[in-house]
């Protein structure tokens, strides 16, 4: 119950990002938006904050953390209103859900940078990017996730490694130029489809190359029939 | 003469702690009014005590303490205790976002209150911030109102000192939905029945105030729990033996800290009665010091 509350006040504090940043403010503030039977007069005191949310920028974390599982959730329901509600047999595409993240990334672009950097600090002055990188594999794994995504094996692994770069690489083109954010997203995706065509043909001309190889090998008597 | 009284007092905590083991051992036979007597008990250190008796031993126990106290917990934690009260108040920054309106329960000597009144003053240049020290012991209340005749405080609307239980503070005097900040530091396990000062807490606090409490609790290391046993129950008594004289009250302390519920269990007790807490985890609901020694419990009335 009580670890609800606090859920509670952390979703409330989400659209107040938007205006205050990934800050304690917003957290304080989330209780005056309650339903006005259970709402507060004033913020909640810093020691309130603290005692829910952890001390200094624990607290922050916090936000950014629930901000990031909203993302997530954010991917699936809008790709699907994207199409309409699409049915099974339409699934929403990869470009679709990484469009609807970049969307979702709007409203708070500018306070973004801060975010991230206070992901990546582990608080020894020493810079952690393993918080960021694991951001973009979460967001690949729910994008492959949500498009159907049937890859096994290596594939399953090469398939979200490309789908988080790309989704790095179009996060941190947007944070600079975000009118161009979308047309970024396409090209890199359309290359890494030529990519993976190419690497593709260069596959199928090695077995090639290979099994021809084998077969004057077999046949000049050196390799038993 | 100060010696004479001590001894008188001692003398009076053990014909009392006698009384109860006699009471103890009555409550083990099965007559049916024996019987119900003993369903109104509680822990006084490792021994049972009727309910009602529990408050005259524990208040017993402090006066005999009274004027040795903060030298104990000097002496006995090593100067730590000062490190975990800090900590209590820096982790609370009162003061930061304007004057607090503070109670302090179980704080007679007026360790927090001094603490809560300095930060907001040194960090927020907060002169408003008001502390309210109650304690149900008027022994302590003196040591705590004497210390405070050295600072600035003394005499000013900052600090009061009020004689009160903690388990009904009284809404005549302490108003609902009055404070901003609620503390109680190594006091409500020596409590009768925690959970109605927990309820107690909840009613006097505003909406959005904070509850917090500093505690002796559960040492989570297997190697440090063996040291810090074998450590509190020879030493512990035996400093109480050579710098307070007092051998027992001091027994008595270390005991209870074993008989507090540990962090998880008390966490809930705290929502149980309506405060909104963090995860049940350490840096969560609770925050641990040195290891669990003592403990920060802390939660919101929301």
């Amino acid at each position: 119950m009580a670890s609800q509350s606090s859920s509670r006040l952390l979703k409330l504090a989400l659209p107040l990002v938007k205006t205050h940043g990934f800050t304690r403010e917003a957290l304080s503030r989330s209780v005056l938006t309650l339903p006005s039977n259970e709402q507060h007069a004033e913020p909640l005191s810093d020691s309130a904050i603290t005692a829910l949310f952890g001390r200094g920028d624990f607290a922050r974390r916090t936000l950014i953390d629930a901000w990031l599982e909203d993302g997530l959730a954010h991917m699936a329901s809008e790709s699907s209103d994207a199409n309409g509600g699409a049915t099974p047999a339409k699934k929403a595409t990869i470009r679709d859900v990484l469009r609807a993240r970049l969307k979702y990334n709007e409203p708070v672009l500018a306070h973004l940078p801060d975010a991230f950097g206070l992901m990546a600090s582990s608080g020894f002055h020493v810079v952690d990017p393993l918080p960021v990188l694991e951001h973009a594999a979460r967001i690949a794994d729910r994008a492959c996730y949500t498009t159907g995504d049937r890859s096994l094996q290596l594939e399953w692994y090469a398939k979200r490694a490309s789908v988080a770069a790309v989704y790095a690489a179009a996060e941190l083109h947007q944070l600079t130029s975000p009118h161009t954010t979308y047309a970024f997203l396409d090209s890199l995706l359309d290359s890494t489809s030529n990519i993976k065509a190419t690497l593709g043909e260069v596959g199928l001309y090695s077995e090639y190359v290979f099994k021809s190889w084998k077969g004057i090998i077999k046949s000049s008597g050196i390799l038993p029939l | 003469m100060q010696t004479l009284n001590r001894s008188n007092r001692c003398l009076k905590l053990r014909s009392i702690q006698s009384l109860v083991r006699l009471n103890h051992t009555k409550s083990t036979s099965n007559t049916p009014l024996e019987d119900s007597h003993s369903a109104r008990t509680t822990s006084f250190g490792f021994r049972t005590v009727p309910e009602d008796l529990k408050e005259s031993l524990v208040k017993n126990v402090f006066d005999s303490v009274a004027s040795k106290y903060d030298l104990m917990n000097d002496a006995t934690s090593f100067g730590v205790h000062r490190l975990w009260k800090d900590t209590l108040v820096s982790s609370l920054r009162p003061g930061r976002r304007g004057p607090m309106k503070c109670i302090d329960v179980g704080g007679g000597t007026g360790d927090i209150a001094l603490r809560i009144l300095d930060y907001a003053k040194d960090n927020h240049y907060d002169r408003e911030t008001t502390v309210e020290v109650v304690d149900i012991n008027a022994q302590m209340l003196k040591e705590g109102y004497k210390r405070f005749k050295q600072t600035m405080y003394h005499n000013t609307p900052q600090i009061s000192f009020h004689e009160a239980n903690a388990q009904d503070l009284g809404s005549e005097k302490f108003k609902d939905n009055s404070y901003d900040l609620y503390t109680i530091a190594f006091c409500i396990r020596n409590c009768t029945d925690i959970s109605a000062v927990l309820k107690e807490a909840h009613r006097v606090l505003k909406p959005g105030g904070t509850f917090a409490c500093l505690e002796f609790s559960r040492v989570s290391n297997p190697l440090l729990e063996t040291l810090y046993d074998q450590y509190s129950f020879t030493v512990i008594p035996m400093m109480g033996t050579i710098l307070a004289g007092d051998r027992d009250s001091y027994q008595y302390l270390v005991e209870s800290i074993r008989k507090f519920p540990p962090q998880p269990q008390f966490a809930q007790m705290i929502r149980d009665v309506g405060f909104t807490t963090g995860k049940d985890v350490d840096g969560g609901a609770w925050v641990n010091q040195w290891g669990g020694i003592a403990c920060i419990h802390t939660g919101v009335k929301l």
